[in-house]
């Protein structure tokens, strides 16, 4: 359903942040992006939403295409209406709107009647925000917030989701919320790219997974596979086999890195 | 007493206009953070237009509903081909375009009509006065009060109740959010041009109908809402229509119980008042009555 070829992105015409990235999400699918600090997981995610454009980045090289049409160059308004919605890191709530206002202002792609009905539905399935539709956004607690930002993100009703670190500043009940939200949505046939530095919760809703450091894939396969691979459980899940770090290891692991990418 | 309330009821017909004037400033600062510097000659525009086409012989609310949408559309225009390309760069840079937009616009004007003064047409006598309680109220005030008012309320409700309200302040909110989800920012932003437009063409007419009528310096006219944007705190449409209210009254109260007892010094002290207001504003309380206090200062 997305797919991303041979992706490289330059920011202020210099700065080289994505060196080639291929990625697939198939339709009904989640698939999960992990990576550590700087990697360029964010940069992928607005080459795809056409958000590039605000930050001074630029698509240099390769395709990004959205059932089979190509989505590059397109405006952000358009890609959304195409049905292709996110959630960007940090949430993002529109602090001085309240709960409600948040939840139409993404559904601009909705006819009004449609917005209405899907309001109601998403105050059928978050309770939480029912009882505080008209209160300010800016009031939730960062759990609501999340909630909310995700709840806004299906009032486009999309096809396919991303996530940008839903997880980020979460207490660990809450992170627990948002994975059994995200399989629900999976499950209801919503394809869903979820980017994550917490690999544990990404793991274990993702199918598939891909591990992007520095610019480029360095992994990618089933994310059963990846959870049981003992350098992604030592570098992403924190699971070394004796509990401490061996520098021999970590030596392997960037010789290998290298030899990878 | 009845001079009192003679000189509140032209106050408030002053800040009336004030209101709109500021509004249109603070909505498109509001959207795209940009200070729109040629607002003035938007309402040379709208009134030059509503005299031609009154001129022209069209009824009078007729040629006020086209002059408004002509200069919307203008605003709008300015917007899309000057404005847009700018989006991101430093708010300097917009402040300098802005300028030269307004001189382009004051010199076309200037080509268009000529240089000089026109009468403002109203549909009553301009001399027309209503008696309330000994005082003789101005229709022209009366007027600019009433329509200056129904479309501070139009304006309101806009905002609060409509989709285009919704994303016009989720953008002012969050531009890359509001991008983010959905919603047309560059149409957003013309939007809120058009509407500058309107107010500013509707203000226009009625600062052309006090003795005060239309011609080429109408435009610095709009300098003197430029209080009303600082006192009410440049983000904060309600702060921005109540400070070009309250300047506006204390404008003419002043000319009315100030000016007289200082003079020939007093002469035109009412005119830098509203300037002296912003100025104790900027030092007491820079944010204004309303406004964020983080907003950054232009
Ligand atoms: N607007 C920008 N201009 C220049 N460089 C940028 C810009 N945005 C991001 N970068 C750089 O691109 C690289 C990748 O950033 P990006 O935000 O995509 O990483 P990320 O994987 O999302 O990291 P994190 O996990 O911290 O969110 C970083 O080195 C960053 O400094
Ligand atoms: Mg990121």
């Amino acid at each position: 359903m997305l797919e991303v070829t041979n992706l490289e992105v330059v920011y202020h015409q210099v700065v080289l942040v994505l060196k080639g990235v291929t990625l697939r999400v198939p339709a009904g699918e989640t698939v999960a992006l992990l990576g550590p600090n700087g990697a360029g997981k964010t940069t992928a995610l607005r080459a795809v939403t056409g958000l590039l454009d605000i930050h001074e980045g630029r698509i240099t090289k390769g395709s990004v295409r959205f059932d089979g049409r190509e989505v590059a160059g397109r405006r952000a308004d358009a890609i959304v209406g195409g049905g292709l919605a996110q959630v960007m890191e940090g949430r993002r709530v529109l602090v001085d709107l309240s709960v409600e206002e948040n939840l139409l202002a993404g559904a601009w792609s909705l006819p009004r009647r449609e917005a209405a009905a899907e309001l109601e539905r998403a105050f059928e399935r978050f309770a939480i925000l029912a009882d505080r539709r008209r209160q300010q956004a800016g009031y939730l607690s960062g759990g609501e917030q999340q909630m909310l930002a995700i709840a806004r993100a299906l009032m486009s009703r999309p096809r396919m989701l991303l996530l940008d670190e839903p997880s980020l500043g979460l207490a660990p009940r809450v992170v627990g919320e948002v994975a059994e939200l995200i399989s629900t949505l999976a499950a209801e046939g919503l394809s869903i790219l979820l980017v994550e530095q917490n690999a544990a919760m990404a793991l274990s809703v993702a199918s598939h997974a891909s591990i992007l450091e520095n610019g480029r894939i360095v992994r990618e396969g089933p994310a059963a596979e990846l959870a049981a691979d003992e350098d992604v459980r030592e570098f992403y899940l924190g699971l070394g086999g004796d509990g401490r770090t061996d520098y021999r290891r970590v030596k392997h692991y960037r010789r290998r890195k290298r030899w990878l990418s | 007493m009845s001079n009192l309330l003679q000189l509140c009821v032209s106050g408030l017909s002053l800040g009336t206009i004030y209101a709109l004037i500021a509004l249109g400033f603070v909505v498109i600062y509001r959207a795209s953070t940009v200070f729109n510097f040629a607002h003035g000659e938007f309402l040379s525009f709208g009134a030059f237009c509503m005299v031609s086409l009154c001129a022209a012989g069209l009824p009078w609310g007729i040629s006020l509903a086209t002059a408004m949408v002509l200069t919307g559309a203008l605003g709008a225009a300015v917007e899309r081909v000057v404005l847009r390309p700018m989006i991101g760069r430093p708010v300097f840079v917009t402040i300098i375009v802005t300028i030269f937009v307004g001189a382009i616009l004051r010199s076309a004007i200037f080509i268009a009509w000529g240089p000089q003064t026109r009468g403002m047409p109203t549909p009553w006598d301009p001399l027309t006065t209503f008696e309330v309680a000994g005082a003789s109220l101005l229709a022209n005030s009366v007027a600019a009060v009433a329509a200056g008012a129904c479309a501070l309320a139009a304006f309101f409700a806009l905002v609060r109740r409509t989709k285009l309200g919704v994303a016009m302040r989720a953008t002012a909110s969050d531009q890359e959010t509001a991008l983010a989800l959905g919603v047309p920012v560059g149409r957003v932003f013309a939007a809120t041009w058009f509407l500058a437009g309107l107010f500013a063409a509707l203000a226009g007419v009625f600062l052309g109908m006090f003795p005060r009528s239309v011609d080429t310096n109408l435009g610095f006219v709009a300098l003197r809402a430029f209080p009303a944007v600082i006192v009410g705190g440049l983000d904060s449409a309600w702060g921005t229509v109540l400070a070009g209210v309250l300047l506006g009254v204390l404008e003419v109260l002043c000319q009315g119980y100030v000016n007289p007892h200082l003079g020939e010094f007093g002469k035109n002290l009412h005119a830098v008042f509203p300037y002296v207001v912003m100025i104790l504003f900027l030092i007491v309380r820079p944010h204004g009555l309303f406004g964020t206090r983080e907003v950054e200062r232009v």
